[in-house]
Protein backbone atom coordinates (compact mmCIF):
# COMPACT_ATOMS: atom_id res chain seq x y z
CA UNK A 1 0.00 0.00 0.00
CA UNK A 2 1.52 3.38 -0.63
CA UNK A 3 0.13 7.00 -0.47
CA UNK A 4 -1.47 6.97 -4.24
CA UNK A 5 -3.46 3.70 -4.08
CA UNK A 6 -6.95 3.57 -4.91
CA UNK A 7 -9.10 4.19 -1.82
CA UNK A 8 -10.83 0.85 0.10
CA UNK A 9 -14.90 1.19 -1.54
CA UNK A 10 -17.58 0.13 0.31
CA UNK A 11 -17.74 -3.93 -0.07
CA UNK A 12 -14.16 -4.12 0.52
CA UNK A 13 -12.74 -7.16 2.83
CA UNK A 14 -11.09 -4.84 6.10
CA UNK A 15 -7.39 -4.97 5.82
CA UNK A 16 -5.04 -7.05 7.71
CA UNK A 17 -3.30 -6.59 10.76
CA UNK A 18 -0.45 -3.76 10.47
CA UNK A 19 2.69 -5.50 9.93
CA UNK A 20 5.81 -5.18 12.63
CA UNK A 21 7.48 -2.05 12.23
CA UNK A 22 5.32 -0.15 10.40
CA UNK A 23 2.28 1.82 11.43
CA UNK A 24 -0.86 2.58 9.53
CA UNK A 25 -2.58 5.47 8.87
CA UNK A 26 -6.21 5.84 7.02
CA UNK A 27 -6.50 8.22 5.29
CA UNK A 28 -7.48 10.33 2.05
CA UNK A 29 -4.83 12.30 -0.36
CA UNK A 30 -6.75 15.75 -0.16
CA UNK A 31 -8.21 15.69 3.16
CA UNK A 32 -6.01 18.40 4.95
CA UNK A 33 -6.46 16.85 8.77
CA UNK A 34 -4.77 13.61 7.43
CA UNK A 35 -2.51 15.85 6.08
CA UNK A 36 -1.44 16.75 9.14
CA UNK A 37 -0.26 13.25 10.15
CA UNK A 38 1.06 11.75 6.87
CA UNK A 39 3.01 15.64 7.41
CA UNK A 40 4.58 14.17 10.73
CA UNK A 41 5.69 10.70 9.85
CA UNK A 42 7.55 12.17 6.99
CA UNK A 43 9.03 14.63 9.15
CA UNK A 44 10.00 12.17 11.35
CA UNK A 45 10.89 9.61 8.71
CA UNK A 46 8.57 7.07 10.15
CA UNK A 47 7.67 3.67 8.43
CA UNK A 48 3.92 3.71 7.30
CA UNK A 49 1.77 2.07 4.94
CA UNK A 50 -1.41 4.19 4.21
CA UNK A 51 -4.96 3.18 3.32
CA UNK A 52 -7.22 5.56 1.60
CA UNK A 53 -10.65 5.39 2.34
CA UNK A 54 -13.32 6.75 -0.09
CA UNK A 55 -14.93 8.88 2.20
CA UNK A 56 -18.46 9.23 0.17
CA UNK A 57 -18.96 5.26 0.08
CA UNK A 58 -17.20 3.67 2.95
CA UNK A 59 -16.62 0.76 3.99
CA UNK A 60 -18.28 -0.62 6.28
CA UNK A 61 -14.98 -2.69 8.20
CA UNK A 62 -13.57 1.07 8.34
CA UNK A 63 -16.25 1.81 11.67
CA UNK A 64 -14.42 -1.08 13.35
CA UNK A 65 -11.62 1.94 13.20
CA UNK A 66 -13.70 5.15 13.68
CA UNK A 67 -17.31 5.07 15.24
CA UNK A 68 -18.03 7.75 12.68
CA UNK A 69 -15.36 6.80 10.33
CA UNK A 70 -13.46 9.73 10.09
CA UNK A 71 -10.02 10.13 8.83
CA UNK A 72 -7.21 10.35 9.89
CA UNK A 73 -6.53 7.06 12.25
CA UNK A 74 -3.66 5.82 12.87
CA UNK A 75 -3.01 2.05 13.67
CA UNK A 76 -0.03 0.02 15.03
CA UNK A 77 0.81 -3.04 14.82
CA UNK A 78 -0.53 -3.58 18.57
CA UNK A 79 -3.87 -2.93 17.17
CA UNK A 80 -3.83 -0.02 18.90
CA UNK A 81 -5.82 3.05 17.45
CA UNK A 82 -5.40 6.47 17.75
CA UNK A 83 -7.58 9.07 16.63
CA UNK A 84 -8.54 13.02 16.32
CA UNK A 85 -5.33 14.05 13.81
CA UNK A 86 -3.76 16.71 16.71
CA UNK A 87 -3.76 13.73 18.95
CA UNK A 88 -2.55 11.68 16.07
CA UNK A 89 -0.09 14.11 15.80
CA UNK A 90 1.58 14.19 19.24
CA UNK A 91 1.26 10.51 19.79
CA UNK A 92 3.49 10.14 16.97
CA UNK A 93 6.18 12.49 18.44
CA UNK A 94 5.74 11.04 21.59
CA UNK A 95 5.95 7.63 20.38
CA UNK A 96 9.17 7.60 17.68
CA UNK A 97 12.16 8.50 18.17
CA UNK A 98 14.54 11.27 16.37
CA UNK A 99 13.70 14.74 15.83
CA UNK A 100 10.90 16.13 18.03
CA UNK A 101 8.20 18.31 16.69
CA UNK A 102 7.10 19.77 19.64
CA UNK A 103 9.62 21.85 22.21
CA UNK A 104 11.05 20.02 24.98
CA UNK A 105 10.30 23.21 27.30
CA UNK A 106 6.80 22.95 29.01
CA UNK A 107 5.70 26.53 28.20
CA UNK A 108 6.97 26.11 24.87
CA UNK A 109 4.97 23.25 24.30
CA UNK A 110 2.34 24.79 26.06
CA UNK A 111 2.44 27.89 23.96
CA UNK A 112 2.16 26.16 20.97
CA UNK A 113 -0.98 24.18 21.86
CA UNK A 114 -2.42 28.04 22.66
CA UNK A 115 -1.63 29.17 18.84
CA UNK A 116 -3.43 26.06 17.93
CA UNK A 117 -6.35 27.56 19.61
CA UNK A 118 -5.80 30.52 17.92
CA UNK A 119 -6.70 28.56 14.64
CA UNK A 120 -9.64 26.55 15.41
CA UNK A 121 -11.88 28.98 12.90
CA UNK A 122 -9.29 28.47 9.29
CA UNK A 123 -10.27 24.95 8.56
CA UNK A 124 -14.16 25.92 8.58
CA UNK A 125 -13.99 29.55 7.18
CA UNK A 126 -11.80 27.94 4.10
CA UNK A 127 -13.74 24.94 3.73
CA UNK A 128 -17.29 27.13 3.99
CA UNK A 129 -15.87 29.50 1.15
CA UNK A 130 -14.36 26.54 -0.99
CA UNK A 131 -18.25 25.22 -1.02
CA UNK A 132 -19.95 28.81 -1.63
CA UNK A 133 -17.41 29.64 -4.45
CA UNK A 134 -17.79 26.30 -6.35
CA UNK A 135 -21.96 26.41 -5.73
CA UNK A 136 -21.88 29.90 -7.46
CA UNK A 137 -22.87 31.53 -4.23
CA UNK A 138 -21.35 35.07 -2.59
CA UNK A 139 -18.97 34.99 -0.19
CA UNK A 140 -17.45 38.25 0.52
CA UNK A 141 -18.57 37.96 4.74
CA UNK A 142 -16.67 34.75 4.80
CA UNK A 143 -13.35 35.93 3.23
CA UNK A 144 -13.51 38.82 5.59
CA UNK A 145 -13.62 36.76 8.68
CA UNK A 146 -10.67 34.43 7.31
CA UNK A 147 -8.54 37.92 6.45
CA UNK A 148 -9.41 38.52 10.12
CA UNK A 149 -8.25 34.82 11.35
CA UNK A 150 -4.93 35.69 9.21
CA UNK A 151 -4.56 39.36 10.80
CA UNK A 152 -4.35 37.62 13.97
CA UNK A 153 -1.73 34.98 13.14
CA UNK A 154 -0.04 38.04 11.46
CA UNK A 155 -0.10 39.53 14.97
CA UNK A 156 1.53 36.71 16.57
CA UNK A 157 4.05 36.55 14.01
CA UNK A 158 5.00 40.46 14.32
CA UNK A 159 5.40 39.98 17.95
CA UNK A 160 7.65 36.99 18.57
CA UNK A 161 9.36 38.30 15.02
CA UNK A 162 10.33 34.37 13.80
CA UNK A 163 10.21 33.23 11.00
CA UNK A 164 7.62 30.19 12.08
CA UNK A 165 5.15 29.76 14.41
CA UNK A 166 7.43 28.20 16.77
CA UNK A 167 10.62 30.03 16.40
CA UNK A 168 13.32 30.23 13.63
CA UNK A 169 12.93 26.66 12.83
CA UNK A 170 9.69 24.86 11.79
CA UNK A 171 8.36 22.39 14.40
CA UNK A 172 4.88 20.92 15.08
CA UNK A 173 2.43 23.95 15.06
CA UNK A 174 3.52 24.82 11.53
CA UNK A 175 2.82 21.47 10.34
CA UNK A 176 -0.43 21.43 12.08
CA UNK A 177 -1.12 24.97 9.99
CA UNK A 178 0.25 24.23 6.81
CA UNK A 179 -2.59 21.86 4.51
CA UNK A 180 -5.07 24.74 4.77
CA UNK A 181 -2.40 27.46 3.68
CA UNK A 182 -1.12 25.12 0.92
CA UNK A 183 -5.27 24.81 -0.28
CA UNK A 184 -5.48 28.79 -0.43
CA UNK A 185 -4.30 28.58 -4.49
CA UNK A 186 -6.95 25.75 -5.11
CA UNK A 187 -9.97 27.03 -3.34
CA UNK A 188 -9.48 30.45 -5.13
CA UNK A 189 -9.05 32.26 -1.74
CA UNK A 190 -5.07 33.23 -1.68
CA UNK A 191 -5.92 36.76 -1.88
CA UNK A 192 -6.93 36.26 1.52
CA UNK A 193 -3.14 36.57 2.53
CA UNK A 194 -2.86 39.75 0.83
CA UNK A 195 -2.67 42.10 3.77
CA UNK A 196 -0.88 40.09 5.95
CA UNK A 197 2.90 39.52 4.74
CA UNK A 198 4.78 38.07 7.07
CA UNK A 199 2.30 35.23 7.09
CA UNK A 200 3.37 35.21 3.35
CA UNK A 201 6.73 35.17 3.80
CA UNK A 202 5.45 32.14 6.23
CA UNK A 203 4.09 30.49 3.39
CA UNK A 204 6.62 30.83 1.31
CA UNK A 205 9.77 29.37 3.94
CA UNK A 206 7.42 26.33 4.51
CA UNK A 207 7.30 25.65 0.82
CA UNK A 208 10.78 25.59 1.04
CA UNK A 209 10.54 22.67 3.89
CA UNK A 210 11.50 19.24 2.59
CA UNK A 211 8.69 17.29 3.95
CA UNK A 212 6.01 20.19 2.56
CA UNK A 213 7.75 19.56 -0.57
CA UNK A 214 7.52 16.10 -0.80
CA UNK A 215 3.45 15.63 0.00
CA UNK A 216 2.73 19.03 -2.00
CA UNK A 217 -0.45 18.07 -3.76
CA UNK A 218 -0.17 18.41 -7.63
CA UNK A 219 -2.24 21.39 -8.12
CA UNK A 220 -4.31 20.03 -11.61
CA UNK A 221 -4.94 16.93 -9.49
CA UNK A 222 -6.16 18.71 -6.89
CA UNK A 223 -8.71 20.97 -9.23
CA UNK A 224 -9.57 17.49 -10.92
CA UNK A 225 -10.02 16.42 -7.65
CA UNK A 226 -12.37 19.33 -6.46
CA UNK A 227 -14.38 19.47 -10.14
CA UNK A 228 -15.51 15.58 -9.85
CA UNK A 229 -16.29 15.75 -5.81
CA UNK A 230 -18.48 19.13 -6.41
CA UNK A 231 -20.34 17.62 -9.53
CA UNK A 232 -20.54 14.27 -6.55
CA UNK A 233 -18.82 11.95 -9.03
CA UNK A 234 -17.97 8.65 -6.81
CA UNK A 235 -14.91 8.24 -8.73
CA UNK A 236 -13.66 12.08 -7.73
CA UNK A 237 -11.37 9.66 -4.99
CA UNK A 238 -9.64 8.19 -7.47
CA UNK A 239 -8.89 11.39 -9.51
CA UNK A 240 -5.03 11.53 -11.28
CA UNK A 241 -4.13 8.00 -10.08
CA UNK A 242 -2.53 5.52 -12.49
CA UNK A 243 -3.43 2.02 -11.92
CA UNK B 1 -15.37 26.75 47.39
CA UNK B 2 -13.33 24.47 49.71
CA UNK B 3 -10.92 26.94 51.94
CA UNK B 4 -10.71 29.87 49.45
CA UNK B 5 -12.51 32.72 50.51
CA UNK B 6 -10.47 35.46 47.92
CA UNK B 7 -12.65 38.46 47.17
CA UNK B 8 -12.66 39.08 43.63
CA UNK B 9 -10.17 42.24 42.18
CA UNK B 10 -12.71 44.87 42.34
CA UNK B 11 -13.03 46.66 39.40
CA UNK B 12 -10.23 49.74 38.71
CA UNK B 13 -7.89 47.63 40.48
CA UNK B 14 -3.99 47.89 39.84
CA UNK B 15 -2.87 45.14 37.94
CA UNK B 16 -1.03 42.72 40.99
CA UNK B 17 2.49 42.15 41.16
CA UNK B 18 5.07 39.51 39.51
CA UNK B 19 4.28 36.05 40.85
CA UNK B 20 7.00 35.41 43.79
CA UNK B 21 9.66 32.75 43.03
CA UNK B 22 8.73 29.13 43.92
CA UNK B 23 4.89 29.96 43.39
CA UNK B 24 3.05 29.67 40.43
CA UNK B 25 -0.38 31.98 39.99
CA UNK B 26 -3.50 30.87 38.94
CA UNK B 27 -6.13 33.37 37.74
CA UNK B 28 -9.18 31.63 38.49
CA UNK B 29 -12.97 32.25 40.03
CA UNK B 30 -14.29 30.10 43.32
CA UNK B 31 -17.47 28.66 41.12
CA UNK B 32 -15.88 28.09 37.68
CA UNK B 33 -15.68 24.67 36.54
CA UNK B 34 -12.79 25.37 34.15
CA UNK B 35 -10.69 26.55 36.94
CA UNK B 36 -11.43 23.98 39.09
CA UNK B 37 -9.71 21.77 36.80
CA UNK B 38 -6.40 23.99 37.25
CA UNK B 39 -6.82 23.82 40.76
CA UNK B 40 -7.62 20.11 40.83
CA UNK B 41 -3.91 19.49 39.59
CA UNK B 42 -2.37 21.96 41.49
CA UNK B 43 -3.86 20.08 44.58
CA UNK B 44 -3.16 17.39 43.52
CA UNK B 45 0.34 17.79 42.60
CA UNK B 46 0.77 19.47 45.76
CA UNK B 47 2.38 22.81 43.37
CA UNK B 48 2.68 25.97 45.89
CA UNK B 49 0.36 28.26 44.59
CA UNK B 50 -1.40 31.49 44.71
CA UNK B 51 -5.33 32.55 43.89
CA UNK B 52 -6.26 35.68 42.12
CA UNK B 53 -10.26 35.52 41.75
CA UNK B 54 -11.58 37.42 38.74
CA UNK B 55 -15.22 39.02 38.61
CA UNK B 56 -16.08 37.62 34.90
CA UNK B 57 -19.20 40.07 35.41
CA UNK B 58 -16.81 43.18 35.73
CA UNK B 59 -13.35 41.98 34.69
CA UNK B 60 -10.40 44.28 35.47
CA UNK B 61 -8.86 45.80 32.39
CA UNK B 62 -5.16 44.52 33.50
CA UNK B 63 -7.10 41.70 33.48
CA UNK B 64 -7.09 41.17 29.25
CA UNK B 65 -3.17 41.47 29.43
CA UNK B 66 -2.96 38.39 31.04
CA UNK B 67 -5.61 36.59 28.37
CA UNK B 68 -7.03 38.32 25.42
CA UNK B 69 -9.90 36.29 25.89
CA UNK B 70 -10.28 37.51 29.37
CA UNK B 71 -11.21 34.08 30.43
CA UNK B 72 -10.21 32.05 33.33
CA UNK B 73 -8.05 30.29 34.55
CA UNK B 74 -4.62 31.49 33.81
CA UNK B 75 -1.34 30.52 34.95
CA UNK B 76 1.06 33.02 35.41
CA UNK B 77 5.01 31.56 36.75
CA UNK B 78 7.60 34.27 37.80
CA UNK B 79 8.90 34.20 35.02
CA UNK B 80 6.23 36.16 34.01
CA UNK B 81 4.88 33.67 31.50
CA UNK B 82 0.89 33.39 30.76
CA UNK B 83 -0.28 29.74 30.10
CA UNK B 84 -4.36 29.66 29.74
CA UNK B 85 -7.07 27.04 28.18
CA UNK B 86 -7.55 24.88 31.27
CA UNK B 87 -6.50 21.46 29.25
CA UNK B 88 -3.34 22.73 28.51
CA UNK B 89 -2.70 25.09 31.79
CA UNK B 90 -3.40 21.40 33.03
CA UNK B 91 -0.50 19.79 30.92
CA UNK B 92 1.55 22.24 31.14
CA UNK B 93 1.78 21.44 35.72
CA UNK B 94 2.12 18.07 34.84
CA UNK B 95 5.12 18.90 32.62
CA UNK B 96 6.72 21.42 34.49
CA UNK B 97 6.08 19.90 38.11
CA UNK B 98 8.17 16.82 39.49
CA UNK B 99 6.35 14.21 41.83
CA UNK B 100 2.96 12.05 40.70
CA UNK B 101 2.50 12.57 37.08
CA UNK B 102 -1.24 12.36 36.21
CA UNK B 103 -0.22 12.21 32.52
CA UNK B 104 0.72 8.46 31.61
CA UNK B 105 4.17 8.35 30.08
CA UNK B 106 2.51 5.51 27.27
CA UNK B 107 2.27 7.60 24.58
CA UNK B 108 -0.91 5.16 23.66
CA UNK B 109 -2.54 5.41 27.11
CA UNK B 110 -1.84 9.14 26.77
CA UNK B 111 -3.39 9.13 23.47
CA UNK B 112 -6.19 7.70 25.64
CA UNK B 113 -6.87 9.94 27.47
CA UNK B 114 -7.22 12.59 25.13
CA UNK B 115 -9.30 10.68 23.01
CA UNK B 116 -11.69 10.16 26.20
CA UNK B 117 -10.89 14.03 26.89
CA UNK B 118 -12.41 14.43 22.90
CA UNK B 119 -15.10 12.43 23.68
CA UNK B 120 -16.44 14.48 26.91
CA UNK B 121 -16.17 17.57 24.97
CA UNK B 122 -19.96 18.15 24.45
CA UNK B 123 -20.92 18.19 27.61
CA UNK B 124 -20.02 21.17 29.54
CA UNK B 125 -21.83 23.31 26.34
CA UNK B 126 -24.84 20.87 27.07
CA UNK B 127 -24.85 21.53 30.59
CA UNK B 128 -24.49 25.80 29.81
CA UNK B 129 -27.34 25.32 27.82
CA UNK B 130 -29.37 23.69 30.49
CA UNK B 131 -28.61 26.46 33.07
CA UNK B 132 -29.18 29.19 30.74
CA UNK B 133 -32.25 27.78 29.62
CA UNK B 134 -35.11 30.22 29.54
CA UNK B 135 -37.41 29.55 32.73
CA UNK B 136 -40.63 27.95 29.85
CA UNK B 137 -38.43 25.35 28.99
CA UNK B 138 -38.17 22.23 29.80
CA UNK B 139 -35.39 20.90 29.45
CA UNK B 140 -36.36 17.36 28.47
CA UNK B 141 -34.11 17.85 25.28
CA UNK B 142 -31.14 18.61 27.15
CA UNK B 143 -31.36 15.96 29.21
CA UNK B 144 -31.69 13.20 26.85
CA UNK B 145 -28.60 14.80 24.98
CA UNK B 146 -26.62 14.50 28.16
CA UNK B 147 -27.78 10.47 28.96
CA UNK B 148 -26.70 9.99 25.48
CA UNK B 149 -22.93 11.53 26.37
CA UNK B 150 -22.97 9.97 29.65
CA UNK B 151 -23.34 6.29 27.57
CA UNK B 152 -20.28 7.61 25.44
CA UNK B 153 -18.62 7.57 28.91
CA UNK B 154 -20.20 4.35 30.74
CA UNK B 155 -19.03 2.21 27.41
CA UNK B 156 -14.88 3.78 28.35
CA UNK B 157 -15.40 2.39 31.61
CA UNK B 158 -17.03 -1.01 30.50
CA UNK B 159 -14.78 -1.54 27.32
CA UNK B 160 -11.37 -0.24 30.13
CA UNK B 161 -13.00 -2.43 32.82
CA UNK B 162 -11.46 -0.02 34.95
CA UNK B 163 -13.08 2.39 38.06
CA UNK B 164 -11.36 5.57 36.31
CA UNK B 165 -10.78 6.94 32.66
CA UNK B 166 -7.45 6.16 32.66
CA UNK B 167 -6.80 3.21 34.86
CA UNK B 168 -7.52 1.83 38.29
CA UNK B 169 -6.48 4.94 39.66
CA UNK B 170 -7.17 7.95 39.18
CA UNK B 171 -5.26 10.28 36.29
CA UNK B 172 -5.58 13.28 34.29
CA UNK B 173 -8.85 12.77 32.24
CA UNK B 174 -10.50 11.63 35.48
CA UNK B 175 -9.58 15.66 37.06
CA UNK B 176 -10.50 17.11 33.94
CA UNK B 177 -14.42 16.08 33.67
CA UNK B 178 -15.10 15.50 37.71
CA UNK B 179 -15.88 19.77 37.36
CA UNK B 180 -19.28 18.93 35.47
CA UNK B 181 -20.18 16.07 37.34
CA UNK B 182 -20.00 17.92 40.83
CA UNK B 183 -22.43 20.34 39.57
CA UNK B 184 -25.16 17.24 38.30
CA UNK B 185 -26.72 17.39 41.55
CA UNK B 186 -27.23 21.09 42.63
CA UNK B 187 -28.34 21.40 38.84
CA UNK B 188 -30.85 18.82 39.57
CA UNK B 189 -29.43 16.77 36.53
CA UNK B 190 -28.34 13.52 38.24
CA UNK B 191 -30.82 11.69 36.82
CA UNK B 192 -29.22 11.50 33.71
CA UNK B 193 -26.56 9.07 35.46
CA UNK B 194 -29.75 6.67 36.00
CA UNK B 195 -28.78 3.96 33.30
CA UNK B 196 -24.76 3.90 33.78
CA UNK B 197 -24.03 2.22 36.76
CA UNK B 198 -20.34 2.51 36.37
CA UNK B 199 -20.36 6.37 35.79
CA UNK B 200 -22.19 6.73 38.93
CA UNK B 201 -19.65 4.37 40.99
CA UNK B 202 -17.23 6.61 39.29
CA UNK B 203 -18.81 9.86 40.80
CA UNK B 204 -18.35 8.08 44.29
CA UNK B 205 -15.06 7.09 43.99
CA UNK B 206 -14.05 10.62 42.78
CA UNK B 207 -15.42 12.05 45.52
CA UNK B 208 -13.11 10.18 47.78
CA UNK B 209 -9.83 11.76 46.50
CA UNK B 210 -8.13 13.66 48.98
CA UNK B 211 -7.75 16.81 46.22
CA UNK B 212 -11.43 16.63 44.96
CA UNK B 213 -12.96 16.47 48.38
CA UNK B 214 -10.39 19.37 49.38
CA UNK B 215 -11.99 21.59 46.75
CA UNK B 216 -15.75 20.28 46.82
CA UNK B 217 -18.16 23.24 46.49
CA UNK B 218 -21.01 23.74 49.05
CA UNK B 219 -24.16 23.28 47.17
CA UNK B 220 -26.22 26.10 48.74
CA UNK B 221 -23.10 28.32 47.82
CA UNK B 222 -23.38 27.04 43.91
CA UNK B 223 -26.93 27.77 44.06
CA UNK B 224 -26.40 31.11 45.43
CA UNK B 225 -24.04 31.57 42.98
CA UNK B 226 -25.74 30.44 40.06
CA UNK B 227 -28.90 32.49 40.73
CA UNK B 228 -26.79 35.50 40.85
CA UNK B 229 -24.63 34.86 38.07
CA UNK B 230 -27.69 34.12 35.91
CA UNK B 231 -28.65 37.72 36.59
CA UNK B 232 -25.92 39.17 35.83
CA UNK B 233 -25.20 40.35 38.87
CA UNK B 234 -21.50 41.62 39.73
CA UNK B 235 -21.73 40.23 43.06
CA UNK B 236 -22.17 36.78 42.00
CA UNK B 237 -18.49 35.98 42.16
CA UNK B 238 -17.92 37.03 45.64
CA UNK B 239 -21.11 34.99 46.84
CA UNK B 240 -20.98 33.66 50.14
CA UNK B 241 -18.04 35.89 51.01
Amino acid sequence: TGPSNPPSPAGSSPPGPVPEGLIRVYSMRFCPYAHRTRLVLRAKGIRHEVININLRNKPEWYYTKHPFGQIPVLENSKCQLIYESVIACEYLDDAYPGRKLYPYDPYERARQKMLLELFYKVPYLTKECLVAIRCGRECADLKLALRQEFCNLEEILGYQNTIFFGGDCISMIDYLFWPWFERLDVYGIADCLNHTPALRLWTAAMKQDPTVCALLIDRNIFLGFLNLYFQNNPDAFDFGLTC
Amino acid sequence: QGRDRRRVSPAGSAPPGPVPEGLIRVYSMRFCPFAQRTLLVLKAKGIGHEIININLKNKPEWFFKKNPLGLVPVLENSQGQLIYESAITCEYLDEAYPGKKLLPDDPYEKACQKMVFELFSKVPPLVTRFVRRQNNEDGSGIKEELRKEFTKLEEVLTNKKTAFFGGNSLSMIDYLIWPWFERLEVLELNECTDHTPKLKLWMAAMREDPAVSALLIEAKALRGFLDLYLQNSPEACDYGL
